[in-house]
């Protein structure tokens, strides 16, 4: 089966005043119909990068080459951008992680969800509305048609998020990026959304790009992960293997770092990795993580090779542990 | 143990117009709240999506008066003690680190801005304060000259907590401080959280969705719904044996890192909470797998077991009996 989404040598750089910072460097992953993948790792390692460029909306200072970048068929790094256009919003739809840069403060949350739809499905205004009202009240919004009316700053913070949600279901899309979707939500409503996006995965193939740092959500809903470390793809593995077996030392230490309940003692110290992501900025030679790395030796200088076994494939000089 | 601030018969209600013609509708965002913040401790807040926990921690930091009721610290009333002398005792860190931050300032000027409020040291002294506290939560001074827009959003969260503790304050309201954050990264800051507590004697309120954080940082938990607190215990004790029925569905909900074991159902159902039209008697009646003819009636009034305070009619000795 030919995947939905193949991204191969995705690389982000930004003009940063201190040269070119290589956000994202040579990831390459694929999802199939009605499967999700998930993206994670440490904060600035260049998920939500990658995620803006597979929409085509990266910043004006970011450049973004690939090698590949094809949704359902159609090459979105050769389309023009009236194509892209169309396709983003209507089949591809993204959720942003901060969704006060993506709604606008300045129009209710109806005139939003009404424009996506209206725009793309030549809806009327009342078709609009009820379809904004259904998906309000599917992920957990009561009183929908009086929150229609109301501005981003009148809500609270889970609010708005599943707000951007909905908006993002409008169109009824192949492919959700959906960045951070969970994070300001309890988790009862968390396992709402996380169900609800799952029936939509089952009824209609949806497929679904998850970044999130919650290895709790990862575990629970994921086909595959891919760990990302200073823009790279450091390890990929279907869920249950990552979680059994994981290969990377960067992946080891990230499960450590979570508080459990029953392994870790309330007030204690958590695990955590020493030192910060390296800057990206010039050239970035060998393994990335090795200054943080407690295995890491003078071959960690060389660009490390990259090992396959069965479909969970890492980068490291050492082979499975 | 004393009491620092009272948060005593507190509501906050707004305003929702529906319109020229339309009759305006209120909004009931926090519902009767009581509480304690004592000395030290670390008060977490847990609780469903729109129920007023921002809108309560807004008002603990003098943002927000309330619609009634009355916020002292020290035994003095918020709105007399006045927006400075506020900020110097009480410093938030907000949910949305993009909000919250100028865009147009650098982050050093950033961190630096409550010390040049307060007239603290001259510029260069308060700049260099800045940039410690920016290393203590582990951004390195290369990013002092940066723009917010050219951090991650994890990167821009440490930033919102360094200008919170760079006056040293005595109370931190974190709204969800970590929930941008990676778990790497946010073990770190819980650690510095913690860390900070020793040694400068801080008091934190601390709101968020992640549980095993919340038991993992603080000492006592207030669990909210529907803009009322309906169960206050200590820390432990809410997580081996909670009382109230949301708490227990809350904590139900909790997804472990247990790869095939899927999504729970709760068994919550889609009666979700409407603070526009609330029901009539407990809150939490129309998704409550015990709800009896008393809870449809009459709100429950907070009663105390133990240390404890849960607002549940089947702990109160005159209903007591029709919950058996
Ligand atoms: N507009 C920009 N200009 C310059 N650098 C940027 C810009 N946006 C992001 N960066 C940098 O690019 C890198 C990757 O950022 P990205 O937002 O993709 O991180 P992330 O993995 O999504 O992190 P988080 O988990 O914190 O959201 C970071 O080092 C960040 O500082
Ligand atoms: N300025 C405002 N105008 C109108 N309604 C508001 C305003 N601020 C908050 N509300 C409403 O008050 C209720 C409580 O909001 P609040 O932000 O306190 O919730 P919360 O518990 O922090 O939720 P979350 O976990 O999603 O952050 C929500 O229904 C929200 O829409
Ligand atoms: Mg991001
Ligand atoms: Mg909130």
């Amino acid at each position: 089966m030919t995947a939905l989404l193949q991204v191969e040598g995705l690389t982000v750089d930004i003009a940063v005043p201190a040269g070119t910072l290589h956000a994202v460097r040579d990831v390459s992953f694929s999802v199939e119909k009605g499967k999700t993948l998930c993206l994670v790792g440490e904060s600035g390692c260049g998920k939500s990068m990658t995620a803006l460029a597979m929409m085509g909306l990266l910043p004006k200072a970011a450049r973004r080459n690939a090698r590949r970048l094809e949704f359902a068929g159609i090459d979105l790094a050769g389309a023009g951008r009236k194509v892209v256009n169309d396709l983003r919003g209507a089949h591809m739809s993204m959720i942003f992680q901060e969704p006060m840069t993506a709604l606008n403060p300045s129009y209710t949350i109806g005139n939003q969800m009404m424009e996506v739809y209206r725009r793309h499905k030549g809806a009327t205004a009342a078709e609009a509305r009820e379809r904004a009202v259904f998906l309000l009240g599917k992920v957990g919004i009561a009183s929908a048609g009086d929150r229609l009316g109301q501005y981003p700053h009148q809500l609270s913070g889970g609010l708005r998020q599943r707000v951007m949600i909905a908006m993002a279901l409008m169109c009824g899309p192949a492919l959700i990026v959906a960045d951070e979707p969970t994070t300001a939500l309890d988790v009862t409503i968390q396992a709402q959304i996380l169900l609800l996006l799952k029936d939509l995965q089952r009824e209609f193939g949806m497929a679904l790009v998850l970044i999130t740092h919650d290895l709790g959500v990862v575990a629970r809903i994921a086909d595959r992960v891919a760990v990302m470390y200073a823009g790279a793809v450091v390890e990929h593995a279907p869920t249950v293997e990552l979680f059994a077996a994981p290969q990377h030392p960067y992946t080891r230490a990230l499960m450590e770092c979570i508080p459990v309940p029953g392994r870790t003692l309330p007030g204690e110290r958590l695990g955590s990795i020493p030192g910060n992501i390296p800057a990206l900025i010039g050239t970035v030679t060998g393994c990335a993580f090795r200054d943080r790395c407690a295995l890491a030796d003078a071959s960690c200088a060389a660009e490390p090779p990259r090992h396959l076994a069965g479909d969970h494939g890492w980068a490291c000089v050492r082979g499975a542990v | 143990m004393t009491a620092l601030m009272e948060v005593a018969g507190v509501r906050r209600d707004f305003s929702l117009s529906r319109g020229l013609f339309a009759r305006a509708r209120t909004l009931h965002a926090v519902d009767g709240i009581d509480l304690t913040l004592e000395k030290g401790e670390v008060l977490g807040i847990v609780g469903e999506s729109g129920c007023g926990k921002s809108t309560l921690a807004r008002m603990l930091l003098g943002l927000l008066p309330p619609s009634a009721g009355r916020i002292t610290l020290d035994g003095v009333d918020l709105a007399a003690l006045g927006r400075r002398k506020l900020a110097a005792r009480v410093q938030p860190v907000f949910q949305d680190p993009y909000g919250s931050l100028n865009p147009r300032k650098r982050i050093a000027s950033i961190v630096a801005l409550p010390l040049a409020v307060h007239d603290m040291g001259d510029a260069a002294y308060r700049r260099k304060r800045a940039i410690d506290m920016l290393e203590r939560v582990g951004l390195p001074a290369r990013f002092a000259d940066s723009y917010p827009g050219q951090l991650s959003g994890g990167q821009r969260q440490r930033v919102a907590i360094a200008r919170a503790l760079v006056m040293r304050p005595e109370i931190v309201v974190c709204d969800e401080p970590t929930s941008a954050l990676d778990v790497s990264v946010q073990s770190q800051i819980l650690n510095l959280l913690m860390d900070l507590r020793q040694e400068f004697g801080l008091t934190y309120v601390f709101i968020s969705h992640n549980l095993a954080v919340v038991e993992h940082i603080a000492t006592r938990v207030a669990v909210m719904y529907l803009g009322r607190v309906v169960e206050l215990a200590a820390t432990a004790e809410i997580f081996a044996s909670a009382r109230h029925p949301y708490s227990q569905a809350l904590l139900a909900s909790v997804l472990t890192p247990e790869p095939g074991k899927g999504v729970p159902d709760n068994g919550l159902g889609l009666a979700f909470p409407d603070p526009l039209d609330p029901p009539p008697g407990c809150g939490f009646n129309p998704r409550c797998l015990y709800a009896r003819p008393v809870c449809k009636a009459t709100a429950p009034a907070a009663v105390a077991d133990g240390a404890a305070r849960v607002a549940c009619h089947a702990y109160a000795p005159l209903y007591r009996k029709e919950f058996e």
